[in-house]
């Protein structure tokens, strides 16, 4: 069965000369990954084509073992493609070294996880500061302040992650991978482990520092709900993008 | 940050910390212990060496530097000859040798006559001087640890002393007993195991130097103005060697403990790795934060020990007052630099583990 769709997102409504000029923040051609089982070689991604433009939000959505995660992983740096190529604001990942990349990920790209990952030591203050820390540019109050207001997080700074709930934890996580004004932030199944209520908090947020500051996002997603947030939803299956609902 | 980061990580598991601050803290005090023991008996030998108040000493051919240990016994008629070099006032022969039971101490077997004129005499605290064969003179310190007093019944060599006096230390050793006596009690008949050597004026010692050498070529002649500056743990044989030895193992032992820590630390922490990975941290950023907390957990561990050093050794000077443990503000530095260096080689393996994990892999980590 063929399934045919149309894929639209908030840029449908600017002029082909205006979308012509937009250059995609994010390009993947002919991407491959493969991870090796032994003597097996498993494909987790099989020569995908995926554009982001600046300002974008969007939603990657595919059943387990889609290849949803290495996506996000090699477009992020923290994977390398085994083929293809990956261009990130400008710079190619395919051929960069393990410390290039970590240099492009201190300065383009903020991650934010399904399990929050916040260091158990830290106070949320901490948990947001060593990002600025490790940005190099050192601790700034004043984007500490703005972002830290936008996430409601005022009054929880001084708590660890032990002492928050889940809702506050994954904004916590936010708060860290945008203190440093990524130009793109990617989040893996960001509202997989918060209830229904705390999941709409978190969507809420990204949608609003999508709308609001024109972060660019791509988030992996089981939630069909979530969805609704984003601009443009993109399914995978088996390794590779094929076509999926309209996010609205 | 980073040292918010590396002082909450120390304290998040205090059991751990202490474990690794308690290794580096018992290396340390072994360094400092070990060589304050070898050198405080080195020291204090030698300053009671000096205190004698004599100007050379005769060993045998085959004596040692560290004379504590020494029998070698050389034939007493030597001191005549002695006596008859120019410029010789006083020699005074003494018969060394070693006791284990009851204690750890060497007896000087004397003549108290010739000691007497070599030495000036003892400072007497309590009692007199040698008289009978069977009485022992006892330093303070010895009196001390031993509690006795004069009158009473001293056992050495299976045999009953009397304490006849007690003297200041600071003379050669600590128990003196009649020359004669422990000739008889050894078997070592007109024997003596050094002689002390009084000249009529100080500024002739090498010009008797020089005349005993001619007489006895193969034998150790020192002068003992300077027997303090040779009574360092490179010129006894095996003493550095030992000393070097145990050096080695006490730092094996902090190495191992703090390998073993930092090692477990990165295993519980790799997700925690991998977060500061997603976040940018460089390869160098990781290593320099575990080494960093290896440091501080050493710097503590080199605080606690230098404390267990000074605790050690009073609960030691309590229990063998005649002991001596010289702690030095040069060893303290030593064993700190030795115990990092320990330390940081220690961690290094982890820290370059660490810094080696798969992003991906050290986030998904459980």
């Amino acid at each position: 069965m063929t399934i045919t769709v149309t894929i639209r997102s908030r840029l449908d409504d600017a002029t082909d000369p205006e979308r012509k000029a937009l250059e995609p923040i994010l390009k993947t051609e002919n991407l491959w990954k493969l991870y090796h089982a032994g003597k097996v070689e498993v494909p987790a991604l099989r020569g995908v084509n995926f554009d982001v433009l600046p300002g974008e939000s969007v939603a990657v959505m595919g059943p387990s073992g889609c290849g949803k995660s290495s996506l996000l992983y090699v477009i992020g740096g923290l994977a390398r493609a085994s083929r293809g190529k990956v261009l990130v604001d400008g710079n190619d990942l395919t051929y960069m070294g393990d410390a290039e990349r970590t240099k492009l990920r201190r300065s383009k790209i903020g991650f934010v996880f399904q399990r929050f990952n916040l260091l158990p030591t830290l106070t949320a203050r901490g948990n947001i500061a060593i990002a600025q820390y490790i940005h190099g540019d050192g601790y700034d109050p004043h984007r500490f302040d703005v972002v830290t207001k936008m996430l409601g997080l005022e009054g929880r700074l001084h708590h660890r992650p032990s002492e928050m709930s889940g809702g506050e934890q994954q904004r916590v996580a936010i708060a860290r991978a945008i203190i440093n004004e990524p130009k793109i932030l990617l989040a893996d199944e960001p509202t997989g482990n918060l209830d229904t209520k705390n999941s709409d908090i978190v969507l809420e947020m990204l949608r609003r520092l999508n709308k609001d500051l024109g972060q660019t996002i791509v988030m992996i997603t089981h939630n069909p709900e979530a969805t609704t947030y984003f601009d443009r939803v993109v399914h995978m299956r088996d390794g590779i993008i094929v076509d999926g609902v309209p996010a609205d | 940050m980073m040292g918010q980061l590396v002082l909450r990580n120390l304290f998040h598991r205090p059991m751990r910390t202490l474990i690794g601050v308690m290794a580096v803290a018992v290396e340390v005090a072994l360094v400092i212990l070990i060589v304050g023991l070898t050198s405080g008996i080195l020291q204090e030998t030698a300053k009671r060496i000096e205190g004698i108040g004599a100007d050379i000493m005769v060993q045998s051919p085959a004596a040692q530097m560290l004379i504590t240990f020494s029998g070698s016994p050389m034939p007493i008629k030597i001191a005549d000859k002695l006596a008859e070099l120019k410029y010789v006032q006083a020699v005074a022969p003494a018969l060394l040798q070693f006791n284990s039971t009851g204690g750890v101490e060497t007896v000087w077997g004397i003549d108290a006559k010739s000691f007497r004129e070599v030495s000036s005499g003892f400072v007497f605290l309590q009692g007199h001087d040698l008289q009978d064969p069977d009485d022992i003179l006892v330093d303070d310190w010895q009196a001390k640890a031993k509690h006795v007093k004069v009158g009473d019944t001293y056992i050495l060599f299976n045999h009953k002393w009397n304490v006849a006096g007690v003297v200041e230390h600071g003379k050669g050793a600590r128990l003196f007993v009649p020359i004669a006596t422990l000739q008889d009690l050894v078997g070592a008949h007109d024997k003596a195991s050094l002689f002390l050597v009084k000249c009529t004026h100080p500024d002739h010692t090498e010009d008797v130097i020089a005349e005993i050498k001619d007489l006895l070529p193969n034998h150790p002649v020192r002068p003992l103005k300077e027997f303090m500056t040779l009574m360092t743990s490179t010129n006894i044989p095996g003493l550095e060697t030992f000393i070097n030895a145990m050096i080695a193992l006490a730092v094996s032992i902090g190495l191992l403990v703090i390998f073993l820590t930092m090692y477990t630390t990165v295993l519980e922490r790799t997700r925690d790795i991998g977060v500061l990975k997603s976040l940018g941290a460089s390869k160098v950023l990781i290593v320099r934060a575990l080494l960093t907390e290896t440091s501080l957990l050493c710097l503590l561990g080199i605080a606690a020990g230098v404390g267990l050093s000074y605790l050690v050794r009073a609960g030691f000077l309590a229990l063998f007052p005649t002991l001596s443990i010289l702690i030095t503000t040069e060893w303290i530095l030593r064993a700190g630099l030795i115990a990092l260096v320990g330390a940081v080689l220690g961690a290094s393996y982890p820290a370059w583990l660490a810094s080696r994990k798969d992003p991906v892999e050290a986030l998904s980590y459980d």
